[in-house]
């Protein structure tokens, strides 16, 4: 398969970058991974005539902890969010996600910024992402902000991203107290495939570890964009988390979501999964808030 | 317009210039008649194009020739030394592992990744390091039991 024919840039600092994506307003594309632009190149569903290649810019690579918050490069390779002890240890769903992600060849070339940047309903990493609350850092020719991830995914593969901007870092609050998370994708297959359904829980407990202060689901593969879960959490909060009261969360989750039907499994198929790996988030998520006891 | 670009393949440095349109891929199969690395779907779907790239295993017909410049990248043709076959070429030559071949050179090239960083895996991360590599003939058992074997 032969790429189409495009202008090579690859600039060394984010300006630099933001420059040359508002030079070639609407003809540039970022380029990090690979994995998604390339393919979608080479199937001829994209031709862009500039290619912004972000791998030369330094600052894009940093993953660290710091005053209570976890900072995450757009750069940083997957395979080495799925390898981090401090990811397993402050934002583990994330983590999991990580692992859930394509092959470990794609992992190793795969960015985060770009698993969120290509908006794929499906993706492995923004369920976990929309439940620490985690916010982007845009960066663009006229200066830089910041937006909640939950509110930058518009549709499948449209952001709220101006043509000259860039994500360039992912920014989590490290969560508090008696507080998990679990992360769960269901496919066809292991590995290399596209999820049916993926979802991710996070739980807080009270000071006494006893009832549901915070509850957040989301769910991808089933609507255009990863969803929260609105109704299966207000039912959470303030409750005694039980087997019950999981089973009620889990189907108010099925009604939380637009499935569609394709090759990949009826809309049926999906709500009722949705239920299934709810259920076994909101577990996982249990699991380790009571851990930190 | 062609870039210049350098890189080591194989402990050799190479100066070359390239379409920014050309895959790593066919960098090594075509200007440097590397072909031991095989292109089988060329969408990062299938493994046959493996390479080490600053010791990672990636899918080369997903990384651009321009965006090799000034990286190292390991090729099949760069495991055999003055002694002979490395122990995976040889575990794979005697338990059977290879059929057709087609997805050998990958599937050793994603081993090494494993066996470098933990010299003696369980079997379920052999089986989690080569789920990127597709093996049409084999069933990968032999493959399995050959990385196992090289381990010891």
């Amino acid at each position: 398969m032969i790429l189409p024919k495009f202008e090579f840039h690859e600039p060394t600092t984010v300006a630099e970058a933001c420059d040359l994506m508002a030079r070639h307003r609407g003809k540039a594309r970022p380029l990090a991974g690979g994995t998604d632009l390339l393919v979608n190149m080479k199937k001829k569903v994209l031709s862009p005539g500039h290619l912004v290649s972000l791998g030369r810019i330094p600052e894009l690579s940093r993953l660290e902890r710091s005053n209570g918050t976890f900072w995450v490069g757009a750069g940083v390779t997957v395979s080495d969010i799925a390898a981090s002890d401090a990811v397993a240890e402050v934002v583990r769903a994330l983590g999991q996600g990580a692992r859930a992600l394509g092959t470990p060849l794609i992992r190793n070339l795969a960015t985060i910024g770009g698993n969120i940047g290509s908006a794929r309903p499906a993706a492995d990493l923004p369920p976990s992402l929309l439940i620490y609350g985690a916010e982007l850092v845009l960066a663009g020719a006229s200066g830089e902000r910041r937006m909640p991830v939950v509110e930058f995914f518009k549709g499948p593969g449209v952001t709220a991203a101006r043509e000259d901007e860039l994500i360039t870092a992912i920014v989590i609050e490290v969560p508090r107290g008696y507080s998990g998370a679990g992360y769960l994708n269901l496919g066809v297959r292991k590995a290399q495939d596209c999820n049916i359904v993926n979802a991710a829980s996070f739980l807080e407990l009270d000071e006494k570890a006893e009832r549901i202060r915070t509850a957040r689901i989301a769910l991808g593969s089933v609507g255009p964009t990863p969803l929260r879960a609105p109704k299966a959490e207000k039912l959470l909060v303030g409750e005694k988390p039980c087997e019950r009261l999981f089973e009620l969360a889990a189907e108010a989750a099925t009604r939380d979501c637009t499935p569609i039907l394709d090759f990949r499994g009826s809309a049926e198929y999906r709500r009722t999964m949705v239920g299934v790996l709810t259920r076994r988030t909101l577990d996982m998520a249990l699991a380790e808030a009571r851990s930190r006891r | 317009m062609k870039q210049l670009i350098r890189l080591i393949v194989n402990d050799r440095d190479f100066e070359l210039a390239v379409e920014p349109n050309t895959t790593l891929v066919d960098l090594l199969r075509y200007h440097l008649g590397l072909t031991g690395t095989k292109k089988g779907c060329d969408l990062g779907d299938c493994g046959a194009c493996t390479v080490l790239m600053d010791g990672k295993a990636v899918n080369s017909c997903l990384v651009l020739a321009v965006q090799a410049n000034g990286r190292t990248v390991q090729t099949i043709e760069g495991l055999e030394t003055a002694e002979g076959l490395h122990p995976l070429q040889l575990a794979f030559v005697e338990k059977g592992a290879i059929q057709c071949g087609f997805c050998s050179s990958g599937m050793i090239l994603s081993a090494k990744e494993l066996l470098d960083r933990t010299p003696h895996p369980q079997e379920s991360e052999i089986r989690r390091a080569i789920s990127g590599n597709l093996c049409r003939c084999t069933g990968y058992q032999k493959i399995i039991e050959a990385i196992k074997d090289a381990t010891h």
